[in-house]
């Protein structure tokens, strides 16, 4: 292909990536140095780094940073341990798998924030689990500061497990069946081969989800805007959903633009190694 | 792996199995039965799973008249609902071009959804669904083409200005969509484009294109050279043998990379939410049930989850077969 051609091809899709990602982003930069509320939307005060002098000394934004980091130390292994053991329990059978996949599909395709209201009303009072809980384990559940922050976590859970099974089985599907084939001469048990043939094989299969996970996790905001039905006395502000805040509930557009470049600072560097991986992939490739 | 014929392991397979499923589908069950409730049994101490059903709340949902009004009208509708299937269904043995028929049948019914509150008085949930509608079907026509195209080029062109964009692509693809959103939130606002569908199209547009280029290219990864070299030699442009020959084959990465722009523009709060404020989608509007002590919310938030989860899960059982195929390839880059 021809470096003309490429450009037409390409040029479309790059002009809106830049001129729709890059130029907000410039943007935000230089909205961060601004003092803007409502107020003052057409005549923005330049106020320099006060911005972020503010954000990195304002305690809610630790709070906020806070729970997301745990809430991704807690989420993203439980999904993709769950993820495996149910992809390695379909691998097991082959009548009604379909079935079994296409009913894992429902909470993963499921609009997120209708995803998260069905799931409140089943831990409310008068709800199914509520009531369960109650029966079985004589638990009665108020939504408080403890438990919130336990929802959104399982919430998440519940949404994205199917995501990991799916992928995790479809790559037990590829293992290299010579290898198995030897394993199973030599009489390795099933534990042998999950641990020595299987889990090396799907490394980088592990490696993606955890990845997706990760930025998921870290921009998670749609189940919090429900299950904290947006009051503040449930203690579980994401950091995306505390920039929301920022911006619309308290008006501060220049502070809350101020901690998005933040965040994007706090993806990059966790993402870095990452993109000079795939460069490196993909410059091997062709 | 090796499969296990142990009886009694195959049995707690099958149960731990289902018992996954239930878990997964009991909170819509449950939702679904909520819907057809009244509010005194929706708010019962003790869930009840036997009651007399209504269709109230969905009336009340959907309707500024009285359900016994709306029947010839909603009898109407189904006509031509079921009529639009059995042609789509059928296009095969039509004379025509099948593409023809689909893009027909969709337009038809299109029409037919922005006609039907002039001649019925609808509530305003139905003006969610059209907002959805035309935002979803604006952000998957403008994602798909420019995508495609930039898809296709970057899998034909080995150059190191392909692996820069693909990178960057990655990179754009893990930004917090908030940190683009409200640059376009103050610049909407000075603008007057605030509150518009464009604003929103283009905004789900850009966040959803790197994840669409990288996986469509993929897909095109996998079609040999030789193809559409073939239509070249016989003449062809780049473009021609790109829609006539390419395009064709490429169906299912196409609809596969398109459920995924789909869910992503239908699904979305955060974007819809900032970007409007009053042409609301529908996950915004069904954000207002999520406060608040009216008891009667219990139920209309139970019918409002379903009609605007129904749509997606009729799509995504008809197309099921793509979007694990999509899934599985792990073409889901970032």
């Amino acid at each position: 292909m021809k470096r003309g051609t490429f450009a037409a091809f390409v040029g479309p899709s790059v002009f809106i990536m830049l001129a729709l990602m890059t130029l907000p982003l410039l943007a935000s930069i230089v909205l961060g140095l601004h003092y803007i509320t409502f107020r003052n939307l057409n005549e923005p005060l330049w106020i320099g780094l006060r911005n972020y002098q503010e954000v990195l000394a304002d305690a809610e934004f630790w709070d906020s940073l806070e729970f997301t980091l745990l809430f991704i130390v807690a989420a993203v292994p439980a999904r993709i341990v769950l993820g495996l053991l149910f992809a390695l329990l379909l691998d097991q059978i082959t009548r009604l798998r379909g079935l079994f996949i296409a009913a894992a599909l429902v909470p993963f395709v499921m609009t997120p924030v209708v995803g998260t209201l069905i799931f409140r009303d089943m831990f409310d009072r008068g709800g199914p689990y509520w009531y369960w809980m109650q029966q079985l384990f004589d638990y009665r559940l108020f939504m408080n500061g403890t438990t919130v922050p336990l929802l959104i976590i399982f919430h998440s859970i519940w949404t994205a497990t199917p995501f990991a099974m799916i992928v995790l089985f479809a790559g037990l599907q590829t293992l290299p069946q010579e290898s198995l084939e030897a394993a199973r001469v030599d009489g390795a048990s099933w534990f042998r081969q999950l641990w020595h043939v299987a889990i090396p094989h799907l490394r980088s299969l592990f490696v993606f989800i955890g990845l997706i996970s990760i930025m998921d996790s870290y921009r998670v905001f749609d189940s919090v805007f429900v299950l904290t039905q947006q009051n503040p006395i449930f203690d579980s502000e994401t950091i995306m959903y505390y920039n929301f805040q920022v911006a619309l509930s308290f008006g501060r557009l220049g502070k809350a633009n101020a901690m998005s470049v933040l965040t994007v600072i706090g993806i990059f560097v966790v993402l870095i190694p990452f993109l000079v991986m795939t460069y490196r992939e993909q410059t091997e490739e062709s | 792996m090796t499969r296990t014929s142990n009886r009694f392991a195959r049995f707690v397979i099958y149960i731990a199995l289902a018992i996954f499923t239930v878990y997964n589908v009991l909170p819509f069950c449950w939702t679904i039965l909520n819907s057809i409730k009244l509010p005194k049994d929706a708010n019962a101490r003790v869930p009840r799973f036997v009651f007399s059903p209504t269709g109230d709340n969905y009336a009340e949902l959907w309707l500024n008249m009285s359900p016994e009004d709306f029947a010839p009208y909603g009898l109407l509708l189904l006509l031509i609902i079921f009529l639009l299937f059995a042609i789509a269904f059928s296009a095969s043995r039509i004379p025509a071009p099948n593409s023809l028929v689909y893009i027909g049948c969709i337009f038809v019914g299109v029409l037919v959804a922005l006609a039907l509150p002039e001649v019925v008085n609808t509530a305003e949930f139905y003006d969610y669904l059209i907002n959805s509608v035309i935002v979803t079907m604006g952000t998957l026509c403008i994602s798909l083409t420019i995508g495609a195209l930039a898809g296709y080029g970057l899998a034909r062109y080995r150059h190191v200005v392909s692996v820069y964009i693909l990178v960057i692509a990655l990179a754009f693809r893990s930004l917090p969509s908030l940190a683009l959103v409200l640059p376009f939130y103050y610049l909407g606002q000075l603008s007057g484009l605030y509150d518009t569908h464009i604003l929103l199209i283009f905004c789900l547009v850009a966040v959803n294109q790197p994840f669409t280029i990288w996986m469509l290219r993929s897909f095109f990864m996998e079609i040999p050279r030789e193809i559409e070299e073939a239509a070249m030699i016989d003449g062809a442009g780049r473009l021609r043998s790109f829609v006539s020959v390419i395009v064709p084959i490429m169906w299912p990465g196409i609809i596969t990379t398109g459920l995924f722009t789909l869910l992503l523009a239908y699904n979305d709060f955060l974007l819809a939410r900032i970007l409007t404020q009053i042409n609301w989608t529908l996950p915004v509007g069904i954000a207002q049930f999520t406060g608040g002590e009216d008891p009667g919310h219990v139920t209309l938030a139970a019918a409002a989850s379903v009609s605007t989860t129904m749509p997606i899960l009729f799509v995504i059982i008809f197309f099921q077969k793509y979007l694990i195929r999509g899934l599985a390839s792990g073409a889901v880059k970032g």
